[in-house]
């Protein structure tokens, strides 16, 4: 009896602890969620008015443009409204998750736009994210293991060259090689997932070389680690010890660095996007600024917003998990 | 943790992987593959703004007049056509033609089509091209209802149009997408969705079969399409690529992705000639690139200032020496491409001397020298022919800031008039007044220098109330003349065009439109 009265009594400890830490939660997730939406509001509202300060617009071109005919366009996009009446306007449909008509790809609406570009984007951006991890952790390890060799040199060389060379550069080379002379691979468009081989790689290429260094400076960290010299001790195989001890512990703060890396490589595919003809949303953003499209900007300015502020709050969330320094002791690999 | 690793691993191997599975299923149909120079903004001919939407309907609509493979005017829906003596009324027979859902094409289809374009509410950005029909500002600008445009339905094979001024060049004007007719029976069903590739109804050769915005339009044959035995098809498919960088689509067309481009980095033109002389297309466009003077405003608006600037430059060495692909130099404002009109401007050369004289008389000197603004819009050929016109400017003493801004930049401040002296270029017909009326002062915004001469208004207007083409190409010549002798603008130069074409495409032919016909072509 008295022993199931512990047992209650810990059970309704144990319960408003866990209720306790829900209530704390509940309470993190309300505050990101306001902060979001907060953000958000403000992003839209910047992007909207810094547009309409851009000189020249959608309708700026060589054509002749007689009174009437400007009237009549400005009417059918409300644009002879008066500033403010269009940004509430826009307000309201954005609640209503309605980005509005394109300006310029008039035979689409924004919604219509994002749903066909951001399949393509996201599909790069993972592509990019696992070639850079594949990539950078084998390389960073490689150069551990040899640290201090000609070829923990030479790699770290390439590495820092690969850093420092960005798509722009690396992008027409890959295609030049890679398209054009083997004939290997497509060089733009989208012709299935072949066409997104050549991006990727440009894409992650610098990432890769951010990877390989995190990697190589944990790698050396862990191999003084005596968990990892008692491996070594009892016999067990290079190899062996790098890919069931060395690389996991390693890999902690490669992961942790995966949240800003996946945030960069998305925003960062704008340029890739265009060199390789890629139908992704980060064309659709630089066409669109190119052809004051405001609605489709910002419409590509929302999604991109709300997909870091997502992102970055999973990071946030994951870091218990994932940051070494709130792990106990006791948890390290053991041998 | 080593279960994330390994799901990584597993998600990489997974990516890997799929790409060479890919590798099989690529397209076997052959498919006509054109490298187009962007994005369509619309498909909507009625809508269109933009040359290269120009190169996709075409292909989709047949006006009442079409284009053969040389870019010469040619009958299209319309088998015929007789003008009234005044030259103000037209009226078209229509032949036997089906848009693609086998319904016929009938007059009313294109009464409908002529009072959408005009409607205000369709907000036609181009619809000032049909402001040659009766009542067709006042329709467009809504003070007067559409059925009192001058267009009627004779019966269902005859259709008139009726003029506010007669206009030799109706045939001509009426083959831009604003003239082709669209399926009234499919608008009135699906409104501004007819668009769509699942509801789309077209009269031409070809039709809408698949848009991926900023991958591809791919067109595919009208099964109802006849018109001549010339237009017979072999062609299947169509896919317009949009490819906005000439080094973009230049490294597709060399990877073997793309069969037709329409512009490529001109520093690539000799090695290009000498590698593959059966790929590359060169030819002039009817066009004129020029400088415009800011006339309304000090230095530009004292005429020795102007004539000093055109006088220093030399268009032999701007073509020759700084654009290097064969440009045409020309004083004139009508390009020399334009048929059956001599130009009364003469060709003269570069006149250092005089340039520095006329300076002189308008007060300027070494220790007061001249200091102008010019604009350009920004690129790597722009660049090169403005910096040498600045070099040819300091020879007189002139000291030139370059400015350069992105085309809808260039073209905004240039309708403001927020610039001294700017580049500019007009293309598109095969007429002495389309070109000539940019100097007449009623025109609008795209007299972008404001300027204003009687005399020269005086001759365009007597021109546009002549019907026979002769005689009014014959008065333009005079307003030309009269025009370019107060220097508003210096006419520099034709644009050329440079192609690069699969030799196993044939039937693609350089015309001075730059305009190709997918039904002319076959694949070998």
């Amino acid at each position: 009896m008295a022993d199931k009265s512990a047992q209650f009594a810990w059970r309704a400890l144990h319960v408003d602890q866990v209720s306790e830490a829900l209530a704390l939660m509940t309470r993190y997730v309300v505050r990101r969620v306001v902060f979001m939406v907060v953000t958000l509001w403000c992003v839209v509202s910047v992007t909207f008015f810094l547009l309409r300060l851009a000189p020249g617009g959608p309708f700026d071109d060589q054509h002749r443009m007689p009174p009437e005919i400007e009237a009549n366009l400005k009417a059918s996009y409300h644009l002879d409204e008066a500033l403010h009446q269009q940004y509430f306007r826009y307000l309201s449909q954005l609640v209503r998750l309605d980005f509005g008509p394109s300006f310029k790809q008039k035979d689409f609406s924004v919604n219509e736009l994002i749903k066909a570009g951001l399949p393509v984007s996201l599909t790069l951006g993972a592509m990019a994210l696992v070639f850079a991890l594949v990539l950078g952790m084998s390389l960073g390890t490689v150069a551990a293991f040899h640290h201090n060799s000609w070829l923990d040199k030479s790699l770290s060389t390439s590495v820092t060259f690969g850093l420092a060379v960005p798509p722009i550069v690396v992008a027409p080379l890959l295609v030049l090689l890679f398209a054009v002379t083997l004939r290997w691979l497509p060089a733009g468009g989208t012709a299935g997932m072949r066409g997104f081989i050549l991006p990727a790689i440009a894409l992650g290429l610098p990432h890769s070389a951010a990877f390989a260094k995190l990697m190589r400076g944990s790698c050396i960290d862990v191999l003084k680690q005596p968990f990892v010299l008692t491996a070594r001790a009892k016999g067990l195989a290079a190899w062996r010890v790098a890919l069931r001890h060395v690389v996991p512990s390693a890999s902690v703060p490669v992961l942790s660095f995966l949240g800003p890396a996946s945030a960069t490589l998305l925003a960062g595919s704008l340029v890739v996007e265009e060199v390789f003809a890629l139908p992704g949303l980060g064309r659709y953003f630089v066409q669109g600024a190119i052809n004051r499209d405001y609605t489709l900007v910002l419409g590509a300015v929302v999604v991109y917003a709300l997909l870091l502020l997502i992102l970055n709050f999973a990071v946030d969330l994951c870091y218990s998990k994932l940051d070494p320094r709130i792990r106990a002791p006791h948890k390290q690999p053991h041998v | 943790m080593r279960r994330q690793t390994v799901a990584l691993c597993a998600l990489s191997c997974a990516l890997t992987l799929s790409a060479p599975i890919n590798l099989a299923s690529d397209e076997t149909t052959e498919i006509l593959r054109i490298g187009n120079a962007g994005e369509p903004q619309t498909l909507d001919p009625h809508r269109y703004n933009l040359n290269l939407e120009e190169h996709i309907l075409k292909d989709m609509f047949i006006g009442l007049t079409t284009m053969n493979a040389a870019g010469e005017i040619t009958p299209g829906s319309a088998d015929s056509w007789s003008i009234s003596s005044d030259g103000l009324t037209w009226t078209f027979k229509l032949r036997a033609n089906r848009w693609s859902d086998g319904t016929p094409v009938t007059a009313n289809d294109f009464l409908f089509s002529f009072r959408r374009v005009l409607d205000p509410n369709t907000a036609a950005s181009l619809a000032f091209f049909l402001y040659c029909i009766e009542n067709a500002q006042e329709v467009n600008a809504g003070t007067l209802p559409v059925d009192s445009l001058g267009v009627a339905a004779l019966d269902p094979e005859t259709f008139e149009i009726r003029l506010e001024k007669p206009f030799p060049y109706l045939a001509e004007r009426l083959f831009y997408p604003t003239g082709y007719p669209v399926p009234s029976h499919v608008i009135e069903q699906h409104g501004d969705d007819w668009v769509k590739p699942e509801h789309w109804v077209s009269n031409g050769p070809y039709k809408l079969k698949d848009w991926l915005p900023q991958g591809h339009v791919e067109l595919e044959k009208n099964p109802y399409f006849s018109l001549a035995p010339e237009h017979e098809r072999t062609v299947d498919n169509v896919r317009y690529y949009p490819v906005a960088d000439p080094l973009t689509g230049y490294h597709r067309f060399l990877a073997g992705e793309l069969d037709v481009i329409g512009d490529f980095p001109v520093g690539e033109l000799n090695a290009l000639k000498e590698e593959y002389p059966d790929k590359v297309h060169v030819a002039p466009l009817l066009s004129i690139m020029y400088l415009v003077f800011n006339v309304t405003e000090p230095p530009f608006d004292d005429v020795r200032v102007r004539k000093a600037l055109a006088l220093a430059i030399d268009r032999e060495i701007l073509t020759t020496r700084v654009l290097q692909s064969g440009e045409p130099a020309s004083a004139s404002f009508v390009p020399k491409l334009v048929s059956d009109y001599e130009s009364l401007v003469e060709e003269t050369g570069q006149d250092l001397e005089q340039g520095r004289e006329l300076l002189q008389q308008a007060g300027y000197s070494t220790n007061n020298p001249l200091r102008v603004t010019l604009r350009y819009i920004a690129g790597p050929e722009n660049k090169k022919v403005h910096v040498a016109l600045a070099a040819m400017w300091q020879e007189i003493g002139v000291e030139t800031t370059l400015h350069h801004t992105e085309l809808k930049v260039h073209f905004g401040d240039l309708r403001n008039g927020e610039f001294e002296v700017a580049q500019a270029g007009w293309f598109g017909e095969n007429n002495p007044e389309h070109y000539v009326e940019l100097l007449w002062s009623d025109i609008g915004s795209v007299n972008y220098g404001g300027y204003s001469s009687e005399t020269v208004d005086a001759i365009i207007e007597s021109a546009k109330n002549t019907a026979n083409a002769t005689s009014r190409a014959d008065i333009l010549k005079h307003a030309e003349q009269a025009a370019l002798n107060d220097y508003p603008v210096v006419p520099l130069y034709s644009v050329m065009i440079r192609s690069l074409v699969d030799p196993r495409i044939s039937g693609w032919q350089t015309n001075p439109r730059n305009s190709h016909g997918v039904r002319y072509m076959s694949i070998k």
